[in-house]
């Protein structure tokens, strides 16, 4: 039986780009995404949080700007790559998180909570190394670093989280961009295959942002249907 | 029981303003479905299309089924979702000719009448009636949710130039028909009511990979995108009755009395995995 390794050309299920013939990938400008994070508002004044969302980030690769995006990974790698980068930011941050409260910056951690903030981290990481494997086994390179702009917005905010709200706040920002982000990719992704990964993310993300929104005091469910308001997709 | 009543009201108003918004995008789209059901009023089947969906999962199954190598490599497909995949991918089309994205929206219709159905049902006992504040605004809200995704459903059916599906989905039926007389206390309901929300993620997270329709596929990741949530709360509400720990199903919630196995209950796995997915026939008009 023919295994996915043995058939390199088709090996993801994901092409390689023949030319930008379709929506291209926004990757991460100031203005979609930022317009997203600019919702969060964290716990205080107090900039009392020390880690930075850099801190458990890779080494080399970004994800892509837009520039590296429209230029040379257009179609399903080019929302592959995007997607990595937002995976990488959710891990960073998650994990900046984490080493904030066990620094005891964020007050009273509960014990659901750090459960959860570990297992969305983890999560995550799979999500990140299942889009990782897409794009070498594509030729391309892994993303290892969060888009710039995003980061540096993500960033922002976290220096102002003083408490498990003003966190909580800030994840489901990252969550439910992510989640809106997948789903509008459904509209352009052109492999099945690559459909059913980015669904099976999102539901997990929208899972997320079901839970923080209970822990946040609102209701876990508050849209009939699922909006893209925050995706990163340009439109 | 501590219940903020008034605070939970004013989330699902919030909630419901929400809808109006989604609501509003979903008829935008509707001019482009309609016309693209004018254009296959009275066609013959798309013979391409059909030989497409064919090659496609051909193609799919021939590189290891799914193609996600990111799986194969870490051991995914061997598992049950490798297999549910393989499964649902290898299903011969339903019937030659038949509109696939017609029947699979008259599937999710069939799913979208039993989810409304089966709460009505649930609101109709008493230890629901009259039990947890929380819970029973839950079983509303979510019935209602249910129903506008079976009118999406329904309208978009029609606009493909299908017809609208109103019965409830057979095989799922009679799930709910043998589990209904069984319904002791509110556990059972929620796991009744979970097994229903996981069918419907996961018959919609396997119709992504069959949709031709881009508007289809985002209204059925957009339904999806919300079931999957009522799955998450009915699992963390599954273990705190499991806890014995019903007072702490609460909104605002009291987070520091949950135990730590309540941040993780809702998402046992980082990928979603299609395992209970209904084929697209399973529903559809014969």
């Amino acid at each position: 039986m023919t295994t996915p390794i043995d058939n390199p050309e088709t090996v993801s299920g994901i092409e390689a780009p023949a030319g930008m013939n379709r929506r291209r990938f926004l990757a991460v400008s100031g203005m979609a995404a930022g317009a997203g994070i600019a919702l969060v508002a964290c716990g205080g004044d107090d900039a009392t949080s020390t880690a930075d969302t850099t801190a458990a980030g890779g080494t080399s690769t970004p994800a892509p700007s837009t520039t590296a995006a429209t230029g040379g990974g257009g179609g399903d790698l080019a929302i592959a790559m995007g997607a990595a980068g937002l995976e990488v930011l959710a891990v960073n941050t998650y994990t900046a998180g984490l080493e904030a409260a066990n620094a005891g910056d964020l007050g009273e951690v509960p014990p659901a909570v750090a459960e959860f903030a570990t297992t969305a981290k983890a999560q995550h990481q799979a999500a990140l190394d299942a889009w990782n494997t897409v794009l070498t086994d594509a030729g391309e390179q892994a993303v290892t670093m969060p888009p710039a702009d995003l980061e540096e917005t993500v960033n922002q905010q976290f220096s102002q989280v003083t408490d498990i709200p003003g966190l909580a706040m800030l994840a489901n920002t990252l969550e439910m961009t992510a989640a809106q982000t997948y789903l509008d990719a459904q509209a352009v992704l052109e492999a099945p295959e690559a459909r059913t990964l980015a669904g099976s993310i999102q539901v997990v993300d929208q899972q997320h942002s079901a839970i923080l929104n209970y822990v946040l005091g609102e209701y876990p469910v508050p849209e009939v249907f699922q909006s893209t308001d925050l995706s990163i997709l340009e439109n | 029981m501590s219940v903020d009543e008034r605070a939970l009201q004013e989330l699902v108003v919030e909630s419901e303003d929400l809808h109006a918004d989604a609501m509003r995008d979903a008829r935008a789209v509707q001019p482009d479905l309609a016309e693209l059901g004018a254009s296959r009023q009275g066609r013959s089947p798309d013979l391409d299309r059909l030989q497409q969906y064919d090659t496609d999962r051909r193609r799919i199954l021939r590189n290891g089924g799914f193609g996600l190598s990111t799986l194969a490599a870490r051991g995914l497909l061997g598992t049950a979702f490798g297999a549910a995949v393989l499964n649902i991918l290898g299903r011969p089309v339903a019937a030659q000719g038949a509109d696939v994205d017609v029947q699979i929206l008259q599937t999710a219709s069939s799913l979208e009448v039993l989810a409304v159905a089966t709460y009505d049902a649930a609101l109709g006992l008493p230890f629901i009636r009259n039990g947890n504040a929380v819970v029973k605004e839950f079983a509303m809200t979510t019935m209602d949710q249910h129903d506008q995704h079976r009118q999406a459903f329904q309208s978009q059916t029609e606009a493909l130039g299908g017809q609208a599906q109103n019965e409830p989905n057979p095989p799922n039926q009679q799930v709910v028909d043998d589990a209904l007389p069984t319904l002791m206390n509110p556990l059972d309901v929620a796991n009744l009511a979970a097994t229903l929300e996981e069918v419907a993620t996961d018959t919609y997270l396997a119709n992504l990979a069959l949709l031709e329709d881009p508007d289809v596929r985002s209204l059925m990741g957009s339904v999806m995108g919300v079931e999957c949530q009522h799955l998450a709360t009915l699992r963390a509400v599954i273990a705190l009755l499991e806890a014995d720990a019903a007072d702490l199903i609460a909104i605002p919630p009291m987070i520091g009395q949950y135990p730590a196995a309540a941040g993780s209950v809702a998402f046992p796995q980082p990928f979603e995995e299609p395992n209970l997915a209904e084929p697209p026939e399973s529903g559809a008009i014969a």
